[in-house]
Formats: C-alpha cells, sequence, structure tokens
C-alpha cells in the first residue's frame, strides 16, 4: 500500500476553511500531550490558554491591541503574497515607521494640537513605505530577490533605531537610560474603552480590513494582482503590469507596518524604546498565512495568535510553564498548518501494488 | 518566622521612619498569604543579573514559612508587555510586585498610579511615588574595591573593561573601577569595548581576545555568563566576577568578585506589605548589613597587602567615611568634573555620562 | 605583529559558524530550495550539543548528536515542502521560530551550566612545526574541519556526477526531471546537508567556542549565513572569503574599540547586511550574471507530477 498525493483538478473550497481549523485542533492536541507529559492537568491548562487571558474586559482589550498591528500588517503583506511577492521585512518597515512618526512625536509633540497625531500617522506610513520601497525598486529594476533584500533592510533599520534611542534621541531628563522622552498626549492615540488600553488605532485596522477586501474582491486592481501572482506570462499577456504588482505588493506591507508602528509607540508604549516591537512583522506573515490571504481569514488569524502570545504569559503566571512556549506553538501551529494545506490542492490516495483499473477522476 | 529581618526592620524604623500607608492602601489581612509578583526581562540563569534576583525571591518564599507565595515571569522583553503582565499580577491578587531591571521602570511609573492599592517596588528606578519605592545597588563600592585589586596586580598597567550597552549603571561602575585603580596604581589605563548585546557569549569572548590582545591583563565588565571569565583563563590573564561570582568556572584566574544580593530588599518589602507599615521608599545601597552588594571570593594568589587594603576600604565606605566618587576626579578630557574635597552627588551618580580619566573608549553621543 | 595575529585568529574563528551554516545553505539553494530556517536549525544544533556533551562530557560525540539533530529539524522541512509542496517561505519561517521555541525550552536545563570535558590539545609535534606551528594550535579542529568541508562542498559540487546533478536539478528542475533525474531526492540530501551543517555550526557555537548554553546565544549569525550565500553569488570559495569578511567586520569593529578609535558600532554592524544588498543588486541586473550564478527557481516549488 502506497500513499499518493493527487493533484486535485480544483483547489477545494471545503478544505480552505477545514485547514487552519485542522492545524489549529492538531497543535491544541500537541500541547494537550506536552502537558500530560509535563504533569499539569490539561483540563486547567486548556482553560488557561484559551480563556483565562480573556476573561475580563481589560484581557479582551489587551486581545485586541495585541493582534491590531499583527492584522494590519497581514492584511498588506497579503496584498503582497497574492501577487508572489513576498515582502519578509515588514518588521524593518515597522522600525521605519516607528522612526519617522517618532521623529514627528519628538519635534512637534510638545506644542500640541490635533494635528499632531494625524502627522504622525503620515510620518509613519512614509516611512514603512519608503523602506519597502527599497526591496521594490531593487526588484523591478535590477531583479533583485525581495526576500533577502527586505530582510537584509530588517536588521539595518533595527540598527538604525538603536543608534538614535542611545544616541540624539536619548530623553535628556531620563538619566541617560535609553529611551527617548514620553510622546506627549497629544501625539497618542484616544482610549476607546476606560480600564483597557484599547485605543483608536484599532479602528485603523477594521478600516483597513474593509478596504482590503473591497479592493481583493471588488475591484480590478486585486483580479490584476490575483493574475500577476497566478502566471506572470498571463499578466503580461492580458496588459497587465508585473512591474506594477510588485510596487502595489511591497508598498501595501511597508505602508502597514509602518502604520502599525505608529499603534504602538502612540499606543502601549507610549515612548520609544531601542526595540519596538516584539516581532510582530515576522508574526504577521503567520497570520497571514493562517488567514489564507483573506481579510476575514486574516482577522481571525490576528486573534488567535494574539492569544498565543498572552495564553504564554498566562501558562507562566499561573501553570508555571517557561516562557518559551509560545514560541513553541507558534513553529508548531504553523507547521500543521503549511501541512494542513497540502489538503486544499492535493488529494491524499492509497495506491495498492497490484495494478488495478483507476477510475478516472472526471 | 521572619525574626532576623522583622528584628532588623524595627531596629530601621525606631531610626524615625514614620508609618507610612496612605489612605489607598489596604491594610494586610494577618493571617492571609502574601502574594508578591516578580517579573524578569530575560530568561533565569544560575547567573547573572536574573539570577541575583531569583535567589532574592527563593529566599523570600523560603523563609517565610507559607506566609508568602511568589509568581514569577520570565523572558517578558518589550515594554508593551511588561505593563499588561504587571497589570494582571496586580489584578490577581498581588499585593506586591516587582520589577526587576531599569527598563521597566518607566513602565511601572505609568502603571502605579493606576492601581493604587497595589505596592511596586522597581530594581534601578529613580524616584519614587505614593506606591512605587525604588531599590539600586551602590555597584560602584563593589567595582572600586576591585578596581583595587586590579591595579595591583596588573603587569601591563592596562585594565580592560567589557561592558553591554552604556547605560548608567555600567558606566559608574567602570568609572568607580579606574577610580580604584588609579587610587593604588596611578599609571593604570583601561580600554573600554562595548558588546551592544545583552546575551550574545561568542561576542563577549571575542571582545575580551581584542583587549587582550591589545595588552590588557585584568578584565572586568558588566558579564552575565562565565565567558569573559572563561576566555581571559584561556589567554591567561586575571578576570574579576563583577557583579557575578564565576569561580565556580573560573577556577584559577579570577582574582576578586563581588555579587548583587536583593535578599534585603524583598525581605523588607514583603515585611512592610504584611506588617502593614510599607512605604515608598528609595533604597540605593552597597556595601554592609542589609546591603545590596557583597563582597565575594579572592584570588588566593591576591597578596595579604592587598586583601588588607581592600578590606580597610570596605569598612570605611561602610561607616560612611570613604565615598569612591570624592573629588579631586577628572574626566577623559582632563575637565574637573568633582572638585577637591566635594562629592559626587546621588542624583548625578544616578545619570552620568562621562568616563574619568584613563578609560579609553568612547560613549554615544547625545 | 602580536595584534594582527590575534585579529587573524578571531577573524578565522568568528568566521567558522558562517561558513559551516553558510556551506550547508548553499548546496541547499543550489538545489532550488530557499531554506530560511537556519537560525532555528543553528540554535537547536547548539542546545543539543550542549546537551549531549554535558552529560557525556564527549564534546565529538555532541557535535555530531548536534549535526544530526540540525538535520532531523530540516526533515520536517523537506517533508513540508518537497513532499506536501508547501509555501517554502513560510515553511522556512516556521522552522526558524520553532528551532528558537524548542532550544529555549530544551535548553532551561543547561542554562548557567559548564561544561567540564577535556579541552582539546594538538599532538605535541604541531606545534614544532615551522613557522606555523603555533599558529596552528591556537585554532580549534573544527576550524579546519569547516575548510575540509569546503574543499568537499568544491569537489562535490563541481568534480562529481552527483553534484553536476545537484546543479542542474537548482537550475531548471521541469529539464532535469525530463531527463529522468530524481528531482525532490535530490532536494531532499541538499535540504539534509543544510541541516547537518547548521546544526555543527550551532555547536561550534556553544561546544567549542563559548562552553556555554544561553537562549538565542546565536544572535542572528543564521540571517547572517543567507545573506552570505547570496552575497556569495553562490559559490563555496566566495562562500569562504565573505563568511571571513563578516567576521572581520564584528572584530575590526570590536578592536578598532578598544584601540579608542570611535567608530559607531551601529553602523559597522549593519555593513554586512549593505554589502550583501550590493552584491545582490550587482548580480541580479545582469541576466546572463543571473544564470551563471543564482539557482533560477529558488523558492518556487516544484512538483514530480508535472
Amino acid at each position: 500500500m502506497k500513499v499518493k498525493l493527487e493533484r486535485r483538478a480544483e483547489p477545494s473550497q471545503i478544505m480552505q476553511y477545514l485547514s487552519p481549523l485542522i492545524a489549529v485542533g492538531l497543535t491544541a492536541l500537541t500541547g494537550l500531550c506536552m502537558f500530560i507529559a509535563m504533569g499539569k492537568d490539561p483540563a486547567s491548562a486548556f482553560y488557561v490558554f484559551t480563556v483565562q487571558p480573556i476573561e475580563n474586559l481589560y484581557g479582551v482589550g489587551e486581545l485586541l491591541i495585541k493582534a491590531s498591528p499583527l492584522i494590519l500588517i497581514a492584511l498588506g503583506l497579503a496584498v503582497g503574497f497574492r501577487a508572489n511577492v513576498w515582502n519578509i521585512g515588514a518588521e524593518g518597515q515597522l522600525t521605519v515607521g516607528v522612526i519617522f512618526s517618532g521623529a514627528v512625536a519628538l519635534l512637534c509633540g510638545s506644542q500640541g494640537g490635533f494635528w499632531v497625531l494625524p502627522a504622525m500617522l503620515i510620518a509613519g506610513a512614509f516611512g514603512g513605505m519608503v523602506w519597502a520601497a527599497i526591496p521594490a525598486f531593487l526588484r523591478t529594476r535590477f531583479n533583485a530577490n525581495e526576500i533577502l533584500t527586505s530582510l537584509m533592510l530588517t536588521y539595518v533599520a533595527q540598527l538604525w533605531l538603536s543608534y538614535l534611542i542611545y544616541g540624539p534621541w536619548r530623553d535628556p531628563a531620563g538619566f541617560n537610560f535609553p529611551q527617548s522622552e514620553p510622546l506627549a498626549s497629544s501625539a497618542m492615540f484616544p482610549i476607546l474603552i476606560e480600564g483597557t488600553r484599547l485605543n483608536a488605532s484599532v479602528l485603523i485596522t477594521l478600516a483597513a480590513a474593509v478596504l482590503t477586501w473591497f479592493v481583493l474582491k471588488r475591484s480590478f486592481v486585486g483580479y490584476q494582482l490575483q493574475v500577476a501572482g497566478l502566471s506572470e506570462a498571463a499578466a503580461r499577456y492580458a496588459g497587465f503590469s508585473h512591474r506594477r504588482a510588485v510596487w502595489i505588493g511591497m508598498l501595501a506591507g511597508g505602508v502597514a507596518a509602518g502604520i502599525a508602528g505608529v499603534g504602538e509607540i502612540a499606543g502601549p508604549l507610549g515612548q520609544l524604546f531601542p526595540t519596538a516591537s516584539p516581532g510582530y512583522g515576522f508574526a504577521a506573515i503567520i497570520v497571514a498565512f493562517l488567514g489564507r490571504l483573506q481579510p476575514i481569514g486574516i482577522v481571525l488569524g490576528g486573534l488567535l495568535i494574539s492569544l498565543l502570545y498572552l495564553s504564554g504569559e498566562a501558562a507562566q503566571m499561573t501553570l508555571n510553564l517557561p516562557s518559551a512556549i509560545t514560541g513553541l506553538f507558534q513553529g508548531v501551529l504553523l507547521f500543521f498548518l503549511l501541512g494542513a494545506d497540502v489538503l486544499i490542492n492535493y488529494r491524499v490516495r492509497m495506491i495498492s501494488e497490484t495494478p488495478v483499473l483507476k477510475r478516472v477522476v472526471a | 518566622m521572619f525574626s532576623m529581618t522583622r528584628r532588623n526592620f524595627l531596629l530601621s524604623s525606631a531610626a524615625g521612619a514614620t508609618v507610612g500607608f496612605g489612605p489607598e492602601l489596604k491594610a494586610f489581612a494577618q493571617d492571609a498569604v502574601l502574594k508578591v509578583g516578580v517579573v524578569h526581562q530575560g530568561p533565569i540563569a544560575e547567573n547573572g543579573w536574573e539570577a541575583f534576583h531569583a535567589r532574592a525571591w527563593r529566599a523570600l518564599e523560603a523563609k517565610s514559612g507559607g506566609k508568602v507565595k511568589v509568581t514569577v515571569l520570565d523572558n517578558v522583553q518589550q515594554a508593551q508587555d511588561a505593563e499588561r503582565v504587571f497589570r494582571q499580577l496586580a489584578s490577581q491578587g498581588h499585593q506586591l510586585v516587582i520589577g526587576t531591571t531599569f527598563s521597566q521602570y518607566a513602565t511601572l511609573r505609568k502603571l502605579a498610579p493606576t492601581l493604587p492599592k497595589t505596592r511596586f517596588e522597581c530594581c534601578a528606578g529613580i524616584a519614587t511615588l505614593a506606591n512605587l519605592g525604588v531599590y539600586e545597588a551602590r555597584s560602584y563600592e563593589g567595582t572600586y574595591l576591585t578596581g583595587i585589586a586590579a591595579g595591583k596586580m596588573t603587569k601591563s598597567n592596562v585594565l580592560g573593561w567589557v561592558g553591554a550597552f552604556p547605560v548608567p549603571q555600567v558606566i559608574y561602575g567602570l568609572n568607580a573601577f579606574m577610580l580604584g585603580a588609579r587610587s593604588v596604581n596611578p599609571k593604570v589605563a583601561c580600554k573600554l569595548i562595548w558588546a551592544n548585546a545583552w546575551s550574545d557569549p561568542a561576542k563577549e569572548k571575542d571582545a575580551i581576545n581584542a583587549l587582550v590582545a591589545q595588552g590588557a591583563d585584568v578584565l572586568s565588565g558588566s558579564p552575565n555568563t562565565p565567558v569573559q571569565g572563561l576566555a581571559a583563563e584561556e589567554k591567561g590573564v586575571w578576570s574579576i566576577g563583577s557583579s557575578g561570582d564565576f569561580s565556580g568556572f573560573v577556577k584559577n584566574k579570577q582574582l576578586a568578585s563581588f555579587e548583587l544580593d536583593w535578599t534585603s530588599a524583598y525581605a523588607e518589602a514583603a515585611q512592610g506589605v504584611i506588617d502593614g507599615k510599607w512605604k515608598a521608599e528609595s533604597k540605593w545601597r552597597g556595601l554592609g548589613p542589609n546591603g545590596f552588594v557583597r563582597m565575594t571570593t579572592q584570588n588566593a594568589a591576591l597578596p595579604a597587602e592587598v586583601r588588607a587594603l581592600m578590606a580597610e576600604k570596605e569598612k570605611a565606605i561602610v561607616e560612611g567615611k570613604f565615598h569612591p566618587f570624592a573629588g579631586e576626579i577628572k574626566d577623559q578630557s582632563g575637565k574637573v568634573r568633582i572638585a577637591a574635597g566635594a562629592k559626587m552627588p546621588d542624583a548625578e551618580l544616578r545619570g552620568i555620562d562621562w568616563l574619568v580619566e584613563g578609560v579609553q573608549g568612547q560613549l554615544p553621543r547625545t | 605583529m602580536e595584534t594582527l595575529s590575534a585579529i587573524l585568529i578571531a577573524t578565522l574563528v568568528a568566521g567558522t559558524p558562517l561558513v559551516f551554516a553558510a556551506l550547508g545553505e548553499l548546496v541547499t539553494e543550489r538545489s532550488g530550495v530557499l531554506n530560511l530556517g537556519v537560525e532555528g536549525m543553528m540554535l537547536f544544533g547548539a542546545v543539543t550539543a550542549f546537551a549531549v556533551t554535558y552529560t557525556t562530557h564527549n564534546l565529538w560525540l555532541g557535535v555530531f548528536v548536534a549535526a544530526f539533530a540540525g538535520a532531523a529539524l530540516s526533515a520536517v522541512f523537506a517533508f513540508l515542502t518537497l513532499t506536501l509542496n508547501a509555501n517554502q517561505v513560510a515553511s522556512g519561517l516556521a522552522l526558524a521560530i520553532f528551532g528558537a521555541g524548542a532550544s529555549a525550552f530544551l535548553g532551561k536545563p543547561y542554562v548557567g551550566v559548564a561544561l567540564t570535558h577535556e579541552p582539546f590539545e594538538f599532538a605535541g609535534w604541531v606545534s614544532g612545526i615551522p613557522v606555523i606551528g603555533s599558529f596552528l594550535v591556537q585554532l580549534h579542529p573544527l576550524v579546519y574541519l569547516s575548510w575540509a568541508m569546503f574543499g568537499g562542498v568544491v569537489w562535490f559540487l563541481y568534480r562529481t556526477r552527483a553534484g553536476l546533478v545537484l546543479r542542474a536539478v537548482g537550475e531548471s528542475p521541469t529539464s532535469a526531471h525530463s531527463v529522468g533525474y530524481p528531482v525532490n531526492t535530490v532536494r531532499l540530501y541538499a535540504v539534509l546537508f543544510g541541516g547537518a551543517m547548521a546544526g555543527i555550526a550551532g555547536a561550534y557555537l556553544a561546544v567549542v567556542y563559548t562552553s556555554l548554553w544561553t537562549e538565542g546565544m546565536t544572535a542572528g549569525r543564521g540571517w547572517i549565513a543567507l545573506a552570505l550565500v547570496v552575497f556569495a553569488t553562490w559559490r563555496p570559495e566566495r562562500v569562504l572569503l565573505g563568511a571571513y569578511l563578516f567576521g572581520g567586520v564584528t572584530t575590526t569593529q570590536l578592536f578598532a574599540q578598544g584601540a579608542g578609535i570611535p567608530v559607531p558600532p551601529e553602523m559597522m554592524s549593519a555593513l554586512p547586511y549593505l554589502a550583501t544588498i550590493v552584491v545582490l543588486v550587482l548580480i541580479s541586473r545582469n541576466p546572463t550574471l543571473v544564470q551563471l550564478n543564482a539557482p533560477a527557481p529558488l523558492g518556487k516549488l516544484f512538483h514530480g507530477e508535472g
């Protein structure tokens, strides 16, 4: 008996929805096995991982503000991934977004005024866009692989921020700790719900989700991107520009990451530190895949990954599990997802050794 | 129970401390268990910054006879996450929440006023609030004494210092090391390398090798692991266990060492909450009883006269008769920063951003 | 002279983990597969080597098992991308994240623990070799192994039939398949080799160079190795040179600081990445150059049934 993978005539619709669920289920199963092996009660462990982080309003607020940057960046990245444009440098684009908007905040924040926050948003979006434009340019002009260029630029961006915070942007009243001045209130997003950290930046993410859905599903540009991604030749034949797809794909991710960066410093951080994000740019790639590159899926996927972060902390607090558990689960989830995805395009067939008449699949 | 610390606490209260729980802080029920929350930024190891905190809260829990239960989180690296974790500890009934590093200070400062029923303590913080106390070690007292040993034992008159990041704690430690060395050996110089990483052992080893190749024969720094001492030993030069005693690893060539000891900080804070007498204080202590700095092993090869000198200086520091940063002190450019007869005030020390004469290295420009 | 020799040795040492990891990734990429998970495999190898060496007091066993550990992790990647046709970029990232998390998890009992194996000593006659003897003994045998691996990879790729097949598979998998070469099998071996080499690279850091385990101790070297392969335009001899160049940048920065030369460390640390971008641009703009150098469909999947 042999197990064979047979390509389906058409990608299975059901499996598109089912595979993330299968992946989540398998991850949960793995987790339960691990808990039992470590001597923890699986039922209470399950509760700690799924319910405890969000059992009060503050927890829900935390889930949302952690999911917000993940979803926003994943939406931008998904635009590119569909067009076969691989922006791996979102973390760096977020960082440059932080740098540009941080500059605005530090220069103008003390003057106050309702225009400070919008100016920061524009600056942050511009920063992320510029940083994504570099790999886009190098790809369209010199055919340089955007996976590698965007990745390299991530490190350059992080070093740049570190240089600024340890150097010229250090808070003069901060006893020379490596941090900037706290941002003025005019440079901060207003809090939406009293008693939580949920701020107005989630509204931007919400708007972005709607916008992305519209662009991808309903607009011609979205269609072009999809075709350009599926076949460069077909796209060229139809008159769609592959170069344009690269630019749009990269810049969408860059702008999203830049704005997400503004959301962090004008939100839960409230000032600039040598590192701005706990790896949102990379986690967003997982979210994009988990969400099947669709806006609704991305929103759900973002909430799930956000929950995983919070679960890890709850597990440390309540179950005494080590902090490494979060990265472990994220990796396992992605593995299972990639594995389950195969069922979308391929069918598992058992073939017996003796030759039999094979039914022709219509 | 806490007999030892209780007595010490009562003694220090008798010295005139006022009863200090403000109208907001709830009195602590005598028969309940005190839940204490501690948040580490990095992973907890056997040695190093996080380990010292771990020893303190383990001692607290062990000696409390069941009256104290500690919840610990480690590897909370980003400020956004730290804020949430602190808040959740507070909301889950932890009456005392302790931060362990300077990078949590900004977060706790923001958070403490919004959680008036919880007491907070932050290591290496600067100013207190009504319900936020700060505690920090005068590690420069330890580095000064090890500097004496280094100054006496160096043959090349070149010392070396591998720093992680140029933050004030590290800078004043380095400066005191230099001052201690120069107090016994005016010709000595110190080369400085910033590794620019909290945890990259290979790079730290490279830095040690670079310093040794450039003539340094006593190495110090802000090590969190034994890698620096081991690297120095490989090259046959001395190392100082600065804020960490690695003599278990570095069998032959660790010259002197000191450790940080937060036991009394944790114990006093917890006892204060239990007694209902906790108040926000700024504890900046060095050597001495209930202090946060403890001199530890010294190498057998250290001559008796050097040991005597170190012990003498230690006694003078503890009795308040000697301050490592007493004038006249010049900076790298030769400018006099502390006049003769004056001492550097605490506030200036906390935020120091210049290097003393004799240090060959840079700080980032502001 | 003494300083120069110290710089040279420091550069060789700093470059060695890069040589191992990059040579492995080079072979993988030459077969047409992009494995972004090098960092995760290095960390996994590092923790495995440490655990084994700690328990058995045998350094070589630790390194050996680390190679297997790296290969085992890469086998998961191979299964996902070659058998299940999953996206290579996402799979590689998953590997990196998982490797980091798993190594931190498994390494918990070993943090702050010291290795107590016998340090390696060269036989007495080695230091007696004229001129270079005293220099030779300052480098650990793994450094020499890295040179041997370099020689092996060059010989394999350019002097053996198997190497030719591998290169053909990387240049054009469809043509190779039509000629009858087992594309996926070749790629599997290439991926496993890459994993093993990354494991050895991690082992070198944890067990040979520092004798310590710390979470995340590779500190981004896996990503540098990825950059290095591109910087070297997929040629082994340039990998060797590039590894020492990149290692040299760090070494120079440290020595410069010690000498009092004001070098902004962030600037120097950024150089390898910027240099890689420049090289990538230079080789990519000329289609002939690209054809000569880069394995064409890097990152794209290949399915045997066609």
